[in-house]
């Protein structure tokens, strides 16, 4: 009787084993015969650069057709008015004002803080900062987001039970719920473009090149990529979570949060 | 089997723990989709979803550069080198590329002074107006766009 039930219990056991084997040889399906081993994309930002034109927010809701309520956005500019210290205080620099009015879609409307108080003022354009140990894909409970083989997290929308909790995770709150597929999306690195060899949309449209995208496995002759990092010192946005983030930041001010 | 006995209320609990952990085995083979695990804990064949389920927007400066070689060519020379075709036109329409008599959108002054109004916030490198201190408030009375160096 014993032996009969093992007998069993081991048969059905070999059937996820089997299918794992079978796994190993079955080649990926190759969207246009492109091999997400072969890429590995990052994104860097100049802040220098920046001049809160907004475009790459208009054209990030264009290309992935993002919902056209004010607050959903893939891709947004922040701008961070560094005002004088108080006359009787000691400190160097005084309070910070941040704001992003729709995004920084449109461009900015003129700051309210009068041109005297203002000590230094920058747009700093945020986005998916490809972590590589990203809160965002370990706390999905069905596994819909994950971080691709070559460097973009994307969202399985077939998959994504809209839980919300890889939007509450993320800590540079670059995810939102879509209200029209009540799933949770990002910025894709448009992936759609990139695998077919084209650049993202806020890249291509960056008046400034204050965006800089290149694929570190194959860079190109003259690669923007690489003369972004051999020429900048960078950062990142919050080291101290410990999330590894992959996009680098030139420039970037310590009052950017 | 004499020396192993097992009392019946194990024997039937062994049976029902038997009988979950079978019928969750089989659940799982028979519910999993096919590409999960392929790349890692996921579905695999996302990726491949993805890509199909979206067409690009914007064409692309290279894709009117095919069209317009003069506009990249005069383009590449001046300060606006860096600039996308499509950030002051608007994305290349359907209409365009059927008709390509239709035109594309001709910017406004709006347009310049997106980027070009002064504002303390822009770095100082660049160049900004303040639009009621400078000549005209129509930018094309001196200005042309694709050779912006250039003034009349």
């Amino acid at each position: 009787m014993l032996a009969t039930f093992g007998g069993v219990f081991a048969g059905l056991l070999a059937l996820p084993a089997a299918r794992a084997l079978k796994k190993k040889f079955r080649k990926s399906p190759a969207p246009n015969g492109y091999d997400a081993r072969q890429h590995k994309w990052l994104m860097c930002i100049d802040v220098d650069k920046c001049i809160g034109c907004g475009l790459c927010a208009d054209a990030c809701k264009s290309e992935n057709h993002v919902p056209e309520a004010p607050h959903f956005f893939r891709t947004w500019i922040e701008r961070y008015i560094i005002k004088k210290p108080a006359p009787d205080s000691t400190a160097v620099r005084g309070e910070v004002e941040v704001d992003s009015p729709n995004g920084g879609r449109g461009g900015f409307p003129p700051t309210l803080v009068p041109r005297d108080e203002i000590l230094k003022s920058f747009f700093v354009p945020k986005l998916c900062n490809l972590c590589e140990a990203s809160p965002c894909t370990q706390v999905c409970p069905v596994g819909a987001t994950f971080d691709t083989p070559d460097g973009a997290v994307l969202v399985d929308p077939t998959y994504c039970i809209g839980c919300g909790f890889c939007i509450q995770a993320c800590p540079y709150g670059c995810r939102f719920l879509s209200p029209v597929t009540k799933t949770a999306e990002k910025c894709t690195l448009c992936y759609h473009r990139i695998t077919r060899g084209l650049r993202p949309a806020c890249v291509d449209i960056c008046p400034t090149q204050a965006r800089v995208f290149g694929d570190l496995k194959n860079p190109l002759e003259n690669d923007p990529l690489q003369a972004f990092v051999q020429k900048n010192k960078v950062n990142t946005l919050k080291p101290h979570l410990g999330t590894n983030p992959r996009v680098l930041y030139a420039n970037l001010d310590k009052e950017v949060r | 089997m004499r020396f192993f006995h097992l009392p019946p209320q194990i024997f039937r609990l062994v049976i029902l723990i038997f009988a979950i952990v079978v019928s969750y085995l089989v659940a799982r083979t028979l519910l999993t989709p096919d590409s999960f695990r392929d790349t890692g804990f996921y579905r695999g064949a996302a990726l491949a979803e993805h890509t199909e389920a979206h067409q690009p927007v914007f064409a692309g400066k290279k894709a009117c550069g095919e069209r317009h070689p003069k506009v990249i060519a005069t383009l590449t020379k001046g300060g606006h080198k860096t600039l996308s075709c499509e950030g002051c036109h608007g994305v290349v329409s359907q209409e365009h590329l059927k008709d390509p008599d239709s035109k594309m959108i001709k910017p406004t002054e709006k347009v310049c002074l997106r980027c070009h109004e002064a504002s303390p916030s822009r770095p100082a490198w660049f160049k900004q107006i303040i639009v009621k201190d400078h000549y005209s408030e129509k930018c094309i009375e001196c200005h042309l766009p694709h050779e912006p160096n250039e003034v009349q």
